[in-house]
């Protein structure tokens, strides 16, 4: 398996790889100026040195502590919420209007809102963290259990579960891939949003390091940041992604 | 006892028709007795099955248990469904276990059992399987073990040899055959093959094409324990087998006449 797979690793770095050079060529060319565009080996050199630094270390914390807290509620609400819908006709009445009508909205536009009413520190971006990132979860776990198949259930019936029960022994399983398809494009809006909001007012995080090396021009400073959260991603996406391969063994390919 | 009484259902469909898929179905099982449903594709044999499992309510009459209305599922009824459903993200032996577990069985004693039966529907060696590693024939044995590992007193089987080849479903028909002399469960049997009808039943219900209704119940007057090598040369076997193939070849020609 891990022989496999090693090959397609190379694969996928070959265009990382290839950006980073074309990213250095435009340098060479001198079409950017130095000082608006550094080239990669600078950046790479500011980013090694900066993870060293403890304020790094605090910034990267702080980014991911809000990114975690407001995807973790996100998941909670989006699936509670996404299998109450799909299984209680009631909820769902309720649900899909009030869906209809947030899914849509740009959340940012909430977050001057949420600022006044939560303040400056970390609950205003975790909000909006988890308002951006909990519809695709929502969704995607609302089709996903409406979808599972009437004789699992009535299986697991008349093998004695009670009908409360069958939420979490059933549906909750047995739509666990599209869940986690809704999580994984979750994950990936969490990580834009948690660094938007930083860069609109922060004190501290990734975006904010960003927005400051912006305002003194250290352009080497604010690419910085950038790979970081990239990179974060890319962690975050892989570890997601192992999870799914653990959580799904017994599913078709996915 | 089972007891379906007038029992009629109308399916809604799409194009705001509806469809009758049985009408007027009355029958009477009793505790123990081993009944085959045949009748042409479509004729709503599976949805008989559903209204006496309890997952569906009949649009008309009534369907008694034991002479209680028939409300919900319940262990006392095991299906095994034609499609097997069987859970996916559940080893072979998780699926077995399930049954036994709802029922509050201890762990350990439920998968002596679950093993046994495993064993049985020979497919030893595969308990750590997940169901889509499995064949369509693996996947029914699963389902018809999962079912069993509860051990309703009515066994409500959707086709369950369907998928099989011609040896393991003679292996299963027997090890079926077993089972139902040794615990006299009542089984309700749909399958579309009639030899294998005779070969297990009491009673055969061959029922007409759609609207599904009752044709004729056939009594099959074999001695029991059956042995499937006599039983191929018994000429009263033989003659169940002929009628009731030309039963069904007339239900055929019914539909076309219409
Ligand atoms: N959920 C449904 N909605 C609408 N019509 C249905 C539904 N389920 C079954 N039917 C219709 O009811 C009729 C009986 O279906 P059923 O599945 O009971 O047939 P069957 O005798 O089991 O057929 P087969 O031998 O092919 O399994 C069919 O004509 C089918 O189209
Ligand atoms: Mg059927």
């Amino acid at each position: 398996m891990a022989r496999r797979h090693f090959p397609d690793m190379l694969l996928g770095l070959a265009p990382i790889l290839m950006l980073i050079a074309l990213w250095q060529v435009i340098v060479w060319s001198g079409t950017a100026p130095v000082a608006l565009l550094p080239s990669p080996f600078s950046v790479f050199a500011r980013f090694s040195a900066q993870l060293l630094r403890p304020e790094f270390h605090h910034e990267i914390a702080a980014t991911l502590m809000r990114l975690f807290a407001g995807f973790a509620i996100a998941v909670v609400l989006g699936v509670s919420i996404g299998l109450a819908a799909a299984v209680k006709p009631v909820v769902d009445a309720v649900v899909k209007p009030l869906v209809r009508i947030l899914a849509p909205v740009p959340k940012v536009a909430l977050y001057p809102a949420l600022l006044l009413t939560l303040g400056f520190d970390h609950a205003s971006k975790i909000s909006l963290v988890a308002a951006d990132a909990l519809f695709p979860i929502l969704l995607a776990t609302y089709y996903g259990a409406s979808m599972v198949e009437q004789k699992l259930i009535w299986s697991a019936m008349a093998a004695g579960t009670p009908r409360a029960q069958i939420i979490w022994k059933i549906v909750l399983p047995a739509s666990l891939p599209s869940i986690l398809t809704g999580c994984r494009i979750g994950l990936v809006i969490s990580s834009i949003v948690v660094f938007l909001a930083e860069m609109i007012t922060s004190t501290d995080g990734l975006g904010h390091m960003l927005v400051q090396a912006a305002r003194t021009f250290q352009t080497v400073d604010m690419f910085v940041p950038l790979i970081t959260i990239s990179l974060l991603g890319l962690i975050l996406n892989a570890a997601l992604h192992l999870l799914r391969r653990y959580l799904l063994k017994g599913f078709a390919e996915i | 006892m089972i007891a379906v009484e007038n029992v009629s259902h109308r399916f809604e469909t799409s194009g705001r028709q509806s469809h009758l898929a049985l009408d007027d179905i009355t029958l009477e099982i009793t505790d123990g007795a081993f009944v085959s449903i045949l009748g042409p594709s479509g004729c709503g044999k599976s949805t008989l099955l559903y209204i006496i499992g309890g997952f569906v309510k009949p649009t008309g009459g009534v369907a008694r248990v034991q002479g209680r209305a028939i409300t919900g599922p319940g262990p006392d009824r095991g299906p095994v469904f034609q499609e097997f459903a069987l859970f996916p993200w559940k080893t072979v032996l998780g699926n077995v276990m399930y049954g036994p577990r709802q029922q509050r069985i201890p762990r350990a004693e439920a998968e002596v059992q679950v093993r046994r039966l495993i064993d049985m529907v020979g497919l030893k060696g595969y308990e750590n399987f997940y169901p889509k590693e499995l064949s369509g024939g693996m996947k029914q044995r699963v389902a018809i073990a999962r079912t069993l590992a509860y051990n309703p007193s009515v066994l409500l089987m959707d086709e369950p040899f369907g998928a099989l080849d011609a040896h393991t479903r003679t292996r299963l028909q027997n090890d079926l055959l077993n089972i139902w002399e040794r615990d006299r469960k009542t089984v309700l049997f749909v399958t579309h093959a009639v030899d294998e009808a005779v070969f297990l039943s009491d009673k055969v219900i061959v029922m007409t094409r759609s609207p599904g209704r009752i044709k004729t119940i056939i009594d099959i007057d074999l001695p029991r324990p059956r042995k499937r090598a006599e039983l191929l040369l018994d000429a009263r076997y033989q003659n169940y087998v002929v009628a009731i193939e030309r039963l069904i070849d007339d239900t055929g020609i019914d539909e076309a006449a219409r």
